[in-house]
């Protein structure tokens, strides 16, 4: 039930979690300077992407998998993990895809949506730190 | 009424584990708060390719505010 402005407000909050701004304070940085510069930023990228996507299609073209659908992406990433020989994570993958329900009966409107959103972002976390 | 409700918000509970989990697998970086913000924001429309530039614009700034705090410290 919130707006999207107080979504994209809490999803700048995430962002800044794990940021010390009691020494920030004493550099001038504030957290609610930063957190205004890091909306400016969110607002940005939000409307240059929606800008993009209205003019695409003229120069370039469209991607050969612009139209594809997000469950078919994600099986193309299980295919790429098989042949990198990730087979665990592969099986895992797919196992997870049958799970996930579509329309109404998963209590969501926009399941793929979100799934293409995972697709955008596959691969883009930092890889987890290795332990000795 | 209530059934249904209650049927519906386990429906929901059970599709972000999914998700919550393909995300883990893909490395996508999204914790369960920020997966559960990008499905409201997806739910309100918004559209999943600028959203994931969203998110890594935000992610580029606050590394870059994390980089230089270690460089002072």
């Amino acid at each position: 039930s919130s707006s999207i402005t107080e979504l994209l407000g809490a999803l700048c909050d995430c962002s800044l979690s794990g940021v010390s701004w009691k020494r920030r304070a004493l550099g001038g940085v504030s957290r609610e300077g930063f957190r205004r510069a890091l909306k400016k930023r969110a607002y940005g990228a939000l409307l240059s992407k929606l800008f993009q996507d209205g003019t695409k299609g003229s120069a370039s073209g469209p991607s050969a998998t612009a139209n594809t659908p997000p469950r078919n992406k994600v099986l193309m990433i299980c295919f790429d993990l098989r042949v990198a020989g990730c087979r665990e994570e592969a099986e895992r993958l797919e196992e997870q895809l049958e799970r996930l329900s579509e329309g109404a009966s998963s209590g969501l409107k926009e399941v793929d949506a979100v799934l293409e959103l995972l697709v955008q972002l596959a691969g883009s976390a930092p890889p987890p730190p290795t332990s000795f | 009424m209530a059934s249904a409700a209650n049927a519906n918000l386990n429906a929901v509970r059970e599709t972000m584990d999914v998700l919550l989990e393909i995300s883990r697998l893909l490395n996508t970086g999204l914790d369960m708060e920020s997966l559960s913000i990008c499905v409201r924001l997806c739910e309100q429309g918004i559209n999943p390719e600028a959203l994931s530039a969203v998110i890594k614009e935000l992610r580029k700034a606050s590394e870059s505010l994390k980089a230089s705090e270690n460089s002072t410290n």
